[in-house]
């Protein structure tokens, strides 16, 4: 969330280079990658790509653990090793292939297994964005996926065998402000108008102005004027089924000028009243999964290890029950229309200033709820506060499950998986298949059927870790 | 290579693999993913074909490229760098335009399998084309933002990239563009235009000045008006924009004064266009605003030089600075050339978005960020390496299929942004979309291959000989395909001047597609011109294929909807162009297509681009 840099020559080269990236996640989620730090564990095939495409966008630096040695194998199936790394360090050679992809990313490596990584410095991990794990044993994923749940960094574990693939994300709690939904519904208040609104569209009278005025009001203040003569007639209540809707639609169009033989002018503005009804005659709530959040556990229970997430979700429960008058912070962006310049700007500013008021006071209580919780006054930014006001009716959080849960025979997900094998379908039996090799792999240190006289016995052993796979799960 | 790893194929893949010739077009995002893929699976013998050069822009993703690349050719660049670190795979590379006359179709029936990596539509009717008519495997691909998709085209077995008919691109009637823009995109179309006419190809169907033909305005263009304005300018009236700009040595100053003061002061003039508009405001150089409309909001959220919107008076500063090294750049060409807009090169942009950000200001039009228009003005798809990435695993996925003659596994896969209600990601279709039976371009039957001389036989015996006695038609009208010329019209002398010419006059070689049209019959045909020298024995042509079977179709509406849209997922992707394309549009001279089409760049350029790999959602 670092404020974006000033200009300089380097900046606009960034900004050709990222350009078709950055019209996809923006400024935001550009210097959100460029402020990450990743981790690789076995710069495999499939390892050394993930890091490429992390690479090109401009991630802020790659650390890569792996103890092995470049082999003819490698060569083949890693595009970014050549024949003259063989007997080099897989770790060193990938890492130094990877940073010629993008001279402004920083990436290191260690030169050690995973093993004796975690046994040597335990707090190596402390301090990464994201971990990505391939080719682990089971041994050592068990480790690692305990290790980084505690330190709740999020862990992708992906593993590929021939055709099949698999990924698994590991992340205790994900929260997200800026959630770019499909269907924004615009924050517009016109059935609970905020007094500078009211005021605002009040001055206006449609009524007295010339047609060439009256066709480039912004339809905002069309639907505003039409409802508040709506809600006057039906005892202040808004026009909710379809019914009641269309009569308000045609009411709308009955106050399109007319011109001197009786035929109604061409009025876009009024046309765009009357398609906005259905997405803008709403009444104002606080969305049922933003509810939810702003009561969970997290939010009104804060300590002192608070995310900031948290402590801004506790200060809008705190806008919407006091100032708010049960309503979110509002967004302060109104959609594009067709209206005159400096009435649509005019408007514009009457949205805006008002979520900025809002934001204000949201940013007061984070300030005071930082000093309670003895957290530095700077944790949260004035910027950061705005940008969770403006997306609030559309925050989201996500909470995982560990992937050592998911290892361990006592949780209960026996039913899940039985349940998915006997569906032909499903791609359960690859994982449990995966699985079965996983453990074959950890008794034996080879894969089954790596030796082509091996293949025979090894299949019957392989049935043998399937079969106690899944007498584990059931007993 | 993995291929040489024993157990990772079958055997009858590796070998396959290993025997197979693959052609890969274009060498952008998908395209340097592919070579990737391909190099690692063990493919021996790849060709691969891209006309255009390396961009900064395209550093992001095509990780064949380095900054040092910068300016090289794309497809030698891939090549070089792919070989580098895999030696022993044998890539040949074409810095050239897949549709050139080199690239007939039997150029395509060299290849095992012809895999798509483009980014315009006009490329990939083309490769269609040929692949159907080559009987060569397409894989067809494209990608945008976080979606993708990949679909195989095999004559006979599945829609072909033409079977449905693509969405028009967005047009605009001259007249808006000229005299009463209501949107910005209106004025960017028209700065666009402006371009064209000061430093591009001058087409005069993107004229900007005040359009008195306008039917709206219908002869009111008050007759003072016009007079005042002719004498201002020494009575020259039709004077290209061009011409009079060169005449004042593109002084910033000058072009501002006409462009936006006295050609505004002119469209004033037409008061039947301003009694239900708000009328325009013309600018003088001296006097310009310098408040920022809605900047308290723009200002402090970004402090990128093209994320801010600009005032007025910045506007002119730019649009002054733009001019001059515009100015230089066209004067340092050889004389008769011209510059190609280019949404990547700061002067061309600048000016687009300076000169659309003035207009719009005067027609009272919200102005957008330099960003955004560019965004607009340059049909910027968003592109990353990782869509690509899946999207080629996938298209390699598929040729392994093909190449095990498992056709039937290789329906067209999409990769969404979001999971659907399965949790899928990469959604594959149920079964194959099977052809549309009335598609012109692959319906069967509908093709023969014509042997003949291009250079002894006239197209007066095109028409006379092999069309009409020969192959039964009534009126054929004739275009020749890919480049839109039109041979024969039925229209009674439209095109007799023709007659007597030799069809190589017409670009016509060996390789070439006619497309055959009898609305009569409503009979449509593709004849593939067979070059064969005039034998001593003086044959004069000689047509292949089941002509006992070219019988006229009967209208039969109740068949029309099957295979049509009807039958596609809701979520069916088609893909379009990062330079956006639109066939030239013939009935209507007066509405323009938006983007890259317009007017020569884009004929120019159309099939050239190669920058990005792109989708987009219906």
């Amino acid at each position: 969330m670092s404020s974006p840099a000033p200009k300089s020559p380097e900046q606009s080269e960034k900004s050709k280079k990222y350009d078709r990236q950055l019209r996809l996640w923006g400024d935001h989620g550009q210097s959100a990658l460029e402020s990450a730090h990743v981790c690789l564990i076995n710069a495999t095939g499939t390892g050394t790509e993930i890091v490429k495409s992390l690479v090109l966008p401009g991630i802020g630096a790659f650390t890569i653990v792996d103890g092995k040695k470049v082999t003819e194998e490698d060569i083949g199936c890693n595009f970014f090793l050549d024949a003259e790394s063989c007997g080099k360090s897989r770790a060193q050679v990938a890492t130094q292939l990877l940073l010629e992809l993008n001279p402004d990313v920083r990436g290191d490596y260690v030169d050690e297994n995973l093993d004796q990584l975690l046994e040597n410095s335990p707090d190596f991990f402390n301090n990464f964005t994201v971990v990505i794990g391939t080719s682990m044993t089971e041994r050592t994923l068990m480790l690692l996926s305990k290790k980084l749940w505690d330190l709740e960094i999020p862990f992708i574990v992906c593993r590929t065998y021939g055709f099949i693939g698999y990924i698994r994300v590991q992340v205790t709690e994900h929260t997200v402000i800026e959630t770019h939904p499909d269907n924004q519904i615009p924050d517009l208040r016109l059935d609970k108008p905020f007094p500078s609104l009211k005021k605002y569209v009040d001055s206006i009278d449609l009524e007295a102005m010339e047609y060439k005025d009256h066709a480039h009001v912004p339809y905002l203040i069309v639907l505003y004027k039409y409802l508040q003569q709506w809600k006057a007639e039906h005892n202040g209540h808004l026009p909710e089924s379809y019914k009641e809707k269309e009569v308000f639609r045609s009411t709308i169009r009955k106050g399109i000028f007319v011109d001197e033989h009786g035929n109604p002018e061409a009025e876009e503005n009024f046309e765009e009243a009357i398609r906005a009804v259905t997405s803008s005659i709403k009444a104002t709530v606080v969305p049922s999964h933003v509810r939810d959040i702003l009561d969970d556990d997290s939010c009104i229970n804060l300590t002192s290890k608070s995310k900031p997430f948290w402590i801004m979700a506790k200060a809008v429960r705190d806008f919407v029950e006091n100032e708010g008058e049960g309503c979110l912070p509002l967004s302060g962006s109104i959609p594009d229309m067709t209206a005159e310049t400096e009435k649509y700007i005019a408007l514009q500013q009457v949205y805006h200033s008002q979520a900025a008021k809002d934001s204000e006071v949201v940013f007061r209580c984070v300030q005071q709820l930082l000093h309670q919780l003895n957290q530095p006054p700077d944790t949260i930014t004035e910027k950061e506060v705005k940008m969770f006001c403006k997306n609030s009716s559309s925050l989201h959080v996500v909470r995982g499950t560990s992937v050592a849960d998911e290892y361990d025979p006592k949780t209960p997900n026996a039913q899940n998986i039985a349940g998915n094998l006997e569906n032909p379908e499903n791609t359960m039996v690859y994982y449990v298949m995966l699985r079965g090799v996983d453990r074959f792999y950890s008794e034996y240190n080879t894969y089954p059927g790596e030796f082509e006289d091996q293949v025979e016995p090894d299949i019957v052993k392989l049935k043998v870790w399937h079969f106690i796979c899944l007498v584990e799960r059931f007993s | 290579m993995a291929a040489s790893i024993d157990g990772v194929f079958e055997a009858g893949l590796k070998s396959a693999i290993e025997a197979a010739k693959v052609l890969v077009v274009g060498a952008g995002g998908i395209g340097c993913e592919l070579l990737k893929n391909l190099v690692l699976s063990g493919f021996k013998d790849i060709e691969i074909i891209d006309l255009d050069t390396i961009d900064v822009s395209n550093l992001n993703r095509q990780f064949l490229f380095h900054k040092q690349h910068v300016g090289k050719s794309k497809a030698a660049v891939a090549r070089e760098s792919a070989l580098r670190l895999n030696p022993n795979a044998c890539i040949k590379a074409y810095h050239d335009s897949i549709t050139n006359s080199p690239y007939g179709v039997n150029f395509f029936k060299r290849f095992s399998l012809v895999m798509n990596a483009l980014d315009n539509r006009a490329a990939r009717n083309h490769v269609n084309r040929m692949c159907l008519a080559a009987q060569v495997p397409l894989i067809e691909s494209g990608t945008a933002g976080y979606v993708g998709q990949v679909e195989l085209v095999k004559k006979g077995l599945t829609q072909c990239y033409e079977c449905l008919p693509k969405a028009p691109q967005q047009t605009f009637p001259g007249c808006t563009i000229r005299n009463t823009p209501s949107e910005p995109i209106h004025c960017i179309v028209w700065a666009k235009h402006l371009f064209n006419q000061l430093f591009g190809d001058d087409d005069p169907d993107e004229d900007v000045s005040p359009d008195t033909a306008d039917p709206e305005a219908a002869g009111d263009a008050g007759e003072d008006a016009l007079k005042s304005h002719s004498n201002e300018k020494g009575n020259v009236e039709r004077v290209s924009t061009r011409s009079w700009a060169q005449s004042c040595k593109y002084d910033p100053e000058k072009l501002f004064q006409k462009l936006f003061h006295d050609d505004i002061k002119y469209l004033l003039s037409m008061d039947n266009l301003w009694k239900k508009r708000r009328p325009p405001t013309p600018l003088l150089w001296g006097s310009l605003p310098d408040a920022v409309a809605g900047s308290s909001r723009n200002a402090k959220e970004s402090g990128l030089r093209d994320q801010k919107s600009w005032s007025i008076a910045e506007c002119a500063q730019i649009f002054a600075d733009s001019c001059r090294n515009l100015k230089n750049q066209y004067e340092s060409l050889k004389e008769g050339d011209h510059l190609v807009w280019d949404k990547d090169d700061k002067s061309s942009m600048d000016f687009v978005a300076s000169c659309a950000n003035i207009r719009a200001h005067i027609f009272g039009i919200p102005q957008k960020t330099h960003f955004d228009i560019k965004s607009m003005a340059g049909n910027i798809v968003p592109a990353i390496a990782t869509t690509n990435a899946i999207i080629a695993g996938v298209v390699v996925l598929q040729a392994f299929s093909v190449l095990q003659n498992n056709l039937k596994s290789c329906q067209t896969v999409y990769l969404r942004s979001k999971p659907t209600s399965r949790n899928q990601v990469i959604v594959p279709e149920k079964l194959l979309t099977r052809p549309n039976p009335k598609c012109y371009v692959c319906s069967t039957n509908n093709e023969v291959i014509l042997c003949l001389d291009v250079n002894s036989m006239t197209v007066k015996d095109l028409q006379e000989e092999v069309l009409i006695k020969t192959l039964n038609m009534v009126e054929p009208d004739v275009i020749l395909d890919g480049k839109g010329t039109i041979i024969i019209s039925s229209e009674e002398g439209e095109t007799a001047e023709n007659n007597p010419k030799k069809l190589c006059e017409f670009g016509i070689t060996d390789g070439s597609i006619l497309k055959v049209d009898d609305y009569q019959q409503s009979y449509k045909l593709s004849v593939t011109i067979n070059q064969r020298s005039v034998s001593k024995d003086g044959y004069d042509f000689e047509v292949v294929g089941d002509i006992s079977q070219l019988k006229p179709q009967e209208d039969d509406t109740t068949n029309s909807a099957a295979n049509g849209p009807s039958d596609q997922d809701d979520d069916y992707l088609e893909i379009v162009e990062e330079e956006d394309i639109t066939l030239p549009d013939i009935e209507s001279k007066k509405r323009k297509s938006v983007g890259e089409t317009e007017g020569g760049i884009s004929k120019k350029r159309r099939i050239e681009d190669d920058d990005d790999d792109d989708v987009v959602i219906i």
